[in-house]
């Protein structure tokens, strides 16, 4: 279970992330929405901690987060396991390396910083590559893969981590259409087949419908809407995305305007 | 292309008044630049004492001397020369490993993304700076008082001197390294020694592989210089030669080295390559 409480990050004088507070039950799929700048990342990072919250807490089964230090911090960062939009792999290394580092926490330091992995540590990151149909490039340098094998390799460094929660911010936000479905599917997979919790931040309204359970809405850091999907009106919609309802959710495919709008009237829409 | 609606100038220019008027300093500032640096080269000209009629008198006698020069000739010493050429490579090659071995781990500490905090980084670099403020060949007569005349002079020269440049270098490399991979391994729960394992090393490695081949290369040129002060090497015969006369043996050492320069170039052009375009650098 995952409590957070009056949860606030400040950048300055900012607040990405104000006063949030939410439960979060094991096993759920959420989807984080709201406009750019609402503060979805932010809050996805303070809870893996790569962020320093500066007001609230977050208790997870019952031990309070915010409060570790160390080595009990990384193991919480393994066990929160973050996905990224920008996917966050290490070029320049191979795709098993990548996905062995997501045993990092769980050996000790002599045996990751001479490379001497556990056999079953190996065959972990296989399996994991496995499940995602990308065990053949498991040799293969990781920035010469696609976007969007990319991002099954992170899913699956994220899942050797064995983690309890994976926090996913805009993992398809690079993406085309297949390969958001491909990624998509497999975050829902490691959420029903191994019963992990995913919150998922998603710039698509459509997308967190079909795939999430619950969502929680963000404006201005604050949250404003917390709810299954069905709950989400066309008002709300509108107040989080200051926009008409209809342009966010509505017809599948969006309309293509009759005329091309003219100039400057782009950035404003 | 369809051409653009006429934008109103007048409004616009209201509207953003800094993107239309550029102010007076801004638009003196280059001319400004461009006189002030030609005066302070006339100035220098004037007071160095430089006088063409000199020069020219001169010229004769560099006639002379490169008309000596040919053609080069080692006489009988060209074993003794191929052994101080080596002796100048092996100087190099020391030296600047050296150099860079002692160089990484400092570098580290003078990087704001690996220390942030800048009471240690501020000394740090500043260290880094005195040292490399000094020239090899200043080095090289403190170490020849120190240790004596021959090559391991000159390679503590070398080293202590590029100490302190390849310190900077590597951590400018290392400040330049995508964040986001380091992230990467931070958020699946690394420590910092896996942040610079795993996240900055293999994209920093091929950078400071480049610069240190740099260094050998250019380094076999100082080996060169410092041996005349008497730090060992093809250096000493150089000055040798030069004291009583033989110019057809200077100008076949100045071959050498020419040559030795261009096939390290050659070489180390090809490693370069062969890293940067490696599978992993894991
Ligand atoms: N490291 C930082 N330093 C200063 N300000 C920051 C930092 N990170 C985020 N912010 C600010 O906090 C606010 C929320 O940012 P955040 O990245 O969480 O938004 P977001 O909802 O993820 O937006 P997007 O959908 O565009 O990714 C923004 O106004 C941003 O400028
Ligand atoms: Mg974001």
């Amino acid at each position: 279970m995952l409590v957070v409480e009056g949860l606030t990050c400040r950048f300055g004088a900012k607040a990405a992330v104000d006063g949030a507070s939410f439960e979060i039950a094991p096993g759920g799929f959420v989807g984080v929405i709201g406009r750019s700048g609402a503060g979805k990342s932010t809050l996805l990072r303070t809870i893996n901690r790569l962020a320093t919250p500066t007001e609230g807490r977050i208790l997870f089964d019952g031990v309070d987060v915010t409060a570790l230090r160390g080595k009990e911090l990384r193991q919480w960062r393994a066990r929160a396991a973050m996905i990224f939009q920008q996917f966050n792999l290490v070029g320049r290394l191979d795709v098993l390396t990548n996905v062995l580092m997501g045993r990092l926490a769980a050996m000790p330091a002599w045996r990751s910083l001479t490379q001497a992995w556990l056999e079953e540590d190996k065959a972990l990151a296989m399996s994991a590559l496995e499940q995602f149909d990308m065990a053949s490039l498991a040799a293969q340098r990781t920035d010469q893969l696609s976007g969007g094998q990319q991002q099954r390799v992170a899913i699956a460094r994220a899942l050797v981590q064995q983690p309890d929660l994976i926090l996913a911010d805009e993992p398809i936000a690079s993406l085309d259409p297949r390969n958001t479905k491909i990624v998509m599917d497999a975050l829902l997979r490691i959420n029903k087949h191994f019963g992990i919790t995913v919150i998922c931040n998603l710039h698509s309204l459509d997308l967190a419908r079909s795939y999430c359970d619950r969502l929680i809405g963000m404006a201005a850091g604050r949250v404003v809407f917390d709810g299954a999907p069905s709950a989400l009106t066309e008002h709300v919609a509108r107040e989080l995305y200051d926009l008409e309802a209809s342009e966010v959710m509505g017809g599948v495919p969006l309309p293509v305007p009759e005329a091309v709008p003219a100039l400057g009237t782009a950035a404003a829409a | 292309m369809k051409e653009l609606e006429k934008p109103d100038t007048a409004a616009l220019r209201a509207k953003y008044p800094d993107a239309f008027e550029r102010p007076a300093a801004a638009r003196l500032a280059t001319p400004a630049m461009i006189a002030a640096a030609l005066a302070v080269f006339i100035f220098g000209l004037h007071d160095l004492g430089f006088e063409p009629a000199k020069f020219i008198a001169g010229l004769k006698q560099l006639g002379w001397i490169t008309m000596m020069m040919i053609p080069p000739d080692p006489g009988t010493s060209l074993p003794l020369y191929l052994k101080a050429l080596g002796e100048t490579l092996s100087i190099a090659l020391l030296g600047t490993t050296l150099a860079a071995t002692l160089a990484l781990p400092v570098s580290l500490l003078a990087a704001r993304n690996i220390v942030p905090p800048n009471i240690i980084r501020f000394p740090v670099r500043r260290f880094l700076d005195s040292i490399r403020g000094v020239d090899t060949l200043i080095w090289a007569l403190v170490w020849i008082n120190v240790v004596g005349l021959g090559p391991f002079a000159g390679v503590l020269a070398i080293m202590v001197s590029d100490f302190g440049a390849l310190g900077k270098l590597f951590s400018e490399a290392i400040e330049a390294a995508d964040k986001k991979q380091v992230e990467g391994i931070r958020a699946s729960g690394g420590n910092a020694f896996h942040e610079i394992r795993f996240g900055l090393m293999p994209q920093v490695l091929p950078v400071i592989a480049g610069q240190v081949l740099y260094f050998i290369e250019s380094n076999t040129r100082s080996a060169s210089i410092i041996g005349i002060v008497g730090a060992g090497g093809i250096g000493l015969q150089l000055a040798e030669q030069i004291r009583v006369l033989e110019w057809q043996k200077v100008s076949f050492l100045v071959l050498m080295i020419l040559v030795a320069v261009a096939a390290i170039d050659f070489i180390s052009g090809k490693l370069r390559f062969a890293i940067i375009g490696r599978r992993a650098v894991a």
